[in-house]
């Protein structure tokens, strides 16, 4: 047993302006109220349990939206037509398939079919984000509508690292290279950041926390060596600055403008939000894709009623419960989780406030998401060196755990971290680093049995 | 004077009894429910045998006439085939999931839409499409099976749909349905392969409802109704509320109408092809209608509203009130239903069609309700 500067689970019940006081249904319910009881593939896929039968046709529509696949422009089905000219899928569906995780290509052969590079040049853009490349803007869009070449292609291949435990076993990792081919023209310097696509369900959730609860951990680690740190970001909306939630790197403060933002740099669809194709001046001189820029006119691709269901959607996707939680084994490894300091970052539980648009299924919720939404250092093996607003380039938001023992079930993968370079939850915590390095040498400084417990745990999750 | 004296308390017994709602045993109301679904597959699987004698029939001489004839069959299978939705969404043989010893039901084998017709056949502005024109795809059962929904949803290569597809054609006619032409089954390239997948699909269909039907037969031993009795009452009584519920409050009033309605898109419109969607609603209400009232076709035995009588008169009354006027939106639409979802914004017939969709969830509510009452757990899923 390893004793370190153990960091206590928190738990967090602000209830500032809030006068009621939340049900606490207990720790199997990972999402509170919104919690259902699925296994299967569909675990992440279901509405929340709570919903109201009159918000079905919200539900429903957003999901088809989601899943809808948009064609190019013009088309006989107007509706959901305005694809491109560049993207990378031509649905949300494609790369969160079943409401899931993305995951990388396993060999130099493959496409990225769920994964997404975002690049940028050294310095900042005029709201203090990254600053897009002049050629390529903030992401490489690898598909493209028929007449326009896509922005280029890149591959991945992996070096193999191997390891041992200080107790002998040993241990894989691989770390990925990436090779780009751009058709547009070089681009020395530019930054780039591998991520694949996050699982989306309790989203609404997180939108819920009140912001005063995430700067309450942020200060209680200060005095305890983790440091997590808010990103306050640029929002579309205000046009100032909130605290961001959304994103590897906590990049985007609400689900709204991440999904307004998603469907132009990943399907090349306008809202209202973003009017304008996603293309760079440079790109506009090529003839096939002037006339692209021109179509659409006074519309958006994505008319704002679909936006607001797709959103909606994206807010009450149930959580799914814990599985085995009583399990004495699977309590031994969430008390080792929290000793050697995995719960400082990863936080067990919060509640919810009044979710900023009113939905109350996922407001006054206790919840179980793991994770504080705040940015760490997490050293330089893990780091893009692609800075994003206040997030430098090793730092990343730490990703919530719910769910995270169900991946395998609906994605058929168990890959995780932002690129997918962990095969697996042992190899991710090994790739702790920076601020979490204490918590990793603990970890590979137990006992076998006890490395097993804490596994067994987050497959729990 | 006996005999007079012993009238008189008889027929105050009988009038006391009939004021007074007669107690229902839940056991009664499960056995009659198997019954029901048993009487209901049973008569799917007759329309779906008589569709396929008209198919059949059309195969081995195409003409006009026999393709009228197996387009109106398929009509009529589907009459009977949409009453069956009601006993969806609790597992049950229609959508049990897969595990050891057992395949997963064949619901989405048999009603799965929206279809990508290009996967299928050839749509416009792609002559060469679809499963039909790659003579590297075997058409028969086995590979259709592993075909349908492969990797997309969309693609969907049997049921129900696959056969609409197949007899009507892509509907580019908004006051009409699809025009297929009998040259399809004739002349056009792969009509061999047409025909075969016309004939497979429609064998298929009667196939699984033949096994659903057996796997409601009374008086077996080892079959899902001989399990469905042996449950808890109150878990078999949840599994009823709860296909009601999912029916009425998620696939009928989201799925079926509210997301049509507002994508103004074809495609979410059931039976895009024959422009047939109005009876799948009719019918699909009076499917519910049949669990409550106990009754389908010839068969009558207790249904839920006895049940829900013995706890509260009122809510019976209303719960029926309801589901008729619901029915009667149903009939009352304007038809094609996709005239309705091409119509401008607050149009009346896009009123009808959102009445309709509001009214489909307050009846979910209402069997909720009555879940609750009774202490029986009746659930939404919605996937």
């Amino acid at each position: 047993m390893v004793m370190c500067k153990g960091f206590p689970i928190v738990l967090v019940l602000l209830s500032l302006s809030e006068c009621r006081r939340a049900r606490d249904p207990g720790l199997q319910y990972s999402g509170g109220e919104t919690t259902v009881f699925v296994t299967s593939s569909l675990a992440f896929s279901s509405p929340a349990a709570n919903l109201d039968v009159d918000k079905m046709p919200a539900f429903t529509f957003g999901n088809r939206v989601f899943n809808t696949n948009w064609v190019t422009a013009p088309s006989s089905t107007k509706n959901f037509d305005g694809l491109g000219p560049f993207f990378n899928r031509v649905s949300c569906s494609s790369c969160h398939l079943l409401d899931g995780r993305g995951q990388p290509p396993e060999t130099p052969k493959d496409t990225m079919d769920s994964m997404l590079v975002r690049v940028s040049l050294p310095g900042e853009s005029e709201v203090g984000g990254p600053r897009p490349h002049p050629i390529y803007g903030d992401q490489i869009n690898d598909r493209a509508i028929l007449g326009v070449k896509p922005e280029g292609r890149i591959t991945v291949r992996y070096v193999e690292i191997a390891g041992n435990y200080p107790d002998g076993k040993h241990y894989d990792l691989r770390r990925p290279v990436y090779s780009f081919r751009l058709n547009y023209g070089d681009a020395p310097g530019i930054l780039f950041s591998p991520r694949v696509a996050p699982a989306i369900h309790g989203l609404g959730l997180l939108e819920a926390i009140p912001e005063a609860a995430i700067l309450a951990i942020a200060r209680l680690q200060a005095s305890s060596g983790i440091q997590g740190k808010p990103n306050y970001v640029f929002n579309a909306l205000t046009g100032g600055k909130s605290l961001g939630r959304f994103g590897w790197k906590a990049n985007v403060p609400t689900l709204r403008q991440q999904n307004a933002g998603a469907a132009l740099g990943d399907i090349g669809l306008t809202s209202e939000i973003f009017p304008r194709e996603n293309i760079t001046a440079i790109q506009k001189d090529n003839k096939a894709l002037a006339s692209v820029a021109g179509l659409g006119g006074d519309s958006v691709d994505l008319k704002t009623e679909f936006l607001d269901d797709l959103t909606f959607y994206t807010q009450t996707l149930g959580v799914p419960a814990r599985r085995n939680h009583k399990d004495p084994e699977i309590r031994k490894g969430e008390q080792i989780f929290s000793q050697i300091g995995c719960s400082g970052c990863h936080v067990p539980t919060f509640e919810t406030g009044e979710h900023p648009a009113g939905i109350k299924e996922v407001s006054h919720q206790v919840v179980h998401p793991y994770t504080d939404l705040l940015l760490h250092d997490m050293g330089s093996d893990l780091a893009d060196g692609r800075p994003d607003f206040q997030a430098s380039g090793s730092e990343w938001r730490t990703p919530p755990l719910w769910g995270i023992g169900l991946v395998e079930a609906v994605n058929r993968h168990t890959t995780l971290l932002h690129d997918g370079r962990a095969r697996n939850l042992e190899e991710a915590i090994l790739w702790h680093g920076g601020q979490a390095a204490r918590a990793r040498e603990a970890f590979k400084n137990m006992s076998e049995k006890e490395r097993t417990l804490l596994l067994r745990f987050l497959k729990s999750l | 004077m006996q005999k007079q004296l012993l009238i008189i308390p008889q027929a105050i017994l009988i009038t006391i009894s009939c004021l007074k709602p007669q107690p229902v045993s839940e056991a009664a109301v499960v056995r009659d429910y198997s019954l029901l679904v048993h009487a209901s597959y049973l008569q799917a699987r007759k329309d779906a045998q008589a569709m396929q004698k008209s198919v059949s029939d059309f195969l081995a001489a195409p003409g006009d006439a026999g393709l009228k004839s197996a387009r109106d069959s398929w009509i009529k299978a589907r009459v009977s085939y949409s009453q069956t939705e009601a006993f969806r969404f609790y597992g049950g043989p229609i959508d049990r999931p897969k595990s050891q010893g057992k395949e997963e039901g064949p619901e989405a084998l048999l009603n799965s839409w929206p279809v990508n017709e290009s996967y299928i056949d050839y749509v416009k502005g792609n002559p060469g499409a679809g499963i039909i024109n790659d003579p590297r795809i075997q058409i028969n059962a086995t590979t259709l099976t592993g075909k349908n929904q492969q990797k997309d949803e969309a693609d969907v290569a049997t049921g129900f749909h696959a056969i609409e597809f197949l007899l009507w054609g892509q509907d580019f006619n908004p006051a009409g349905p699809g025009d297929r032409p009998v040259s399809d089954y004739t002349t056009k390239s792969n009509h061999e392969r047409r025909k075969q997948y016309l004939r497979v699909t429609t064998d298929m269909v009667v196939t699984q409802l033949r096994s659903l039907e057996e796997d409601w037969a009374p008086g077996k031993e080892n079959n899902y109704a001989a399990e469905f009795q042996k449950l808890n009452s109150k878990v078999a009584l949840g599994h009823i509320l709860t296909g009601l519920v999912t029916l009425a409050g998620f696939e009928l009033a989201s799925e079926r109408t509210a997301t049509a309605l507002k994508s103004g898109d074809q495609e979410d419109e059931q039976s895009c092809f024959s422009d047939n969607t109005h009876n799948d609603f009719i019918n699909n209400i009076q499917g519910i209608l049949n669990v409550y009232e106990g009754r389908v076709g010839d068969y009558s035995g207790i249904g839920l509203d006895a049940w829900i009588k013995s706890a509260s008169p009122e809510m019976a009354d209303q719960i029926l009130e309801a589901l008729r006027s619901t029915k009667d939106k149903a009939i009352s639409l304007p038809v094609p239903v996709d005239s309705i979802l091409a119509s401008p914004k607050n149009s009346d017939s896009r009123q009808k069609l959102e009445s309709l969709s509001h009214a489909l969830a307050q009846d979910a509510k209402l069997f909720q309700k009555a879940g609750i009452l009774l202490g029986v757990d009746a659930r939404l899923i919605a996937e």
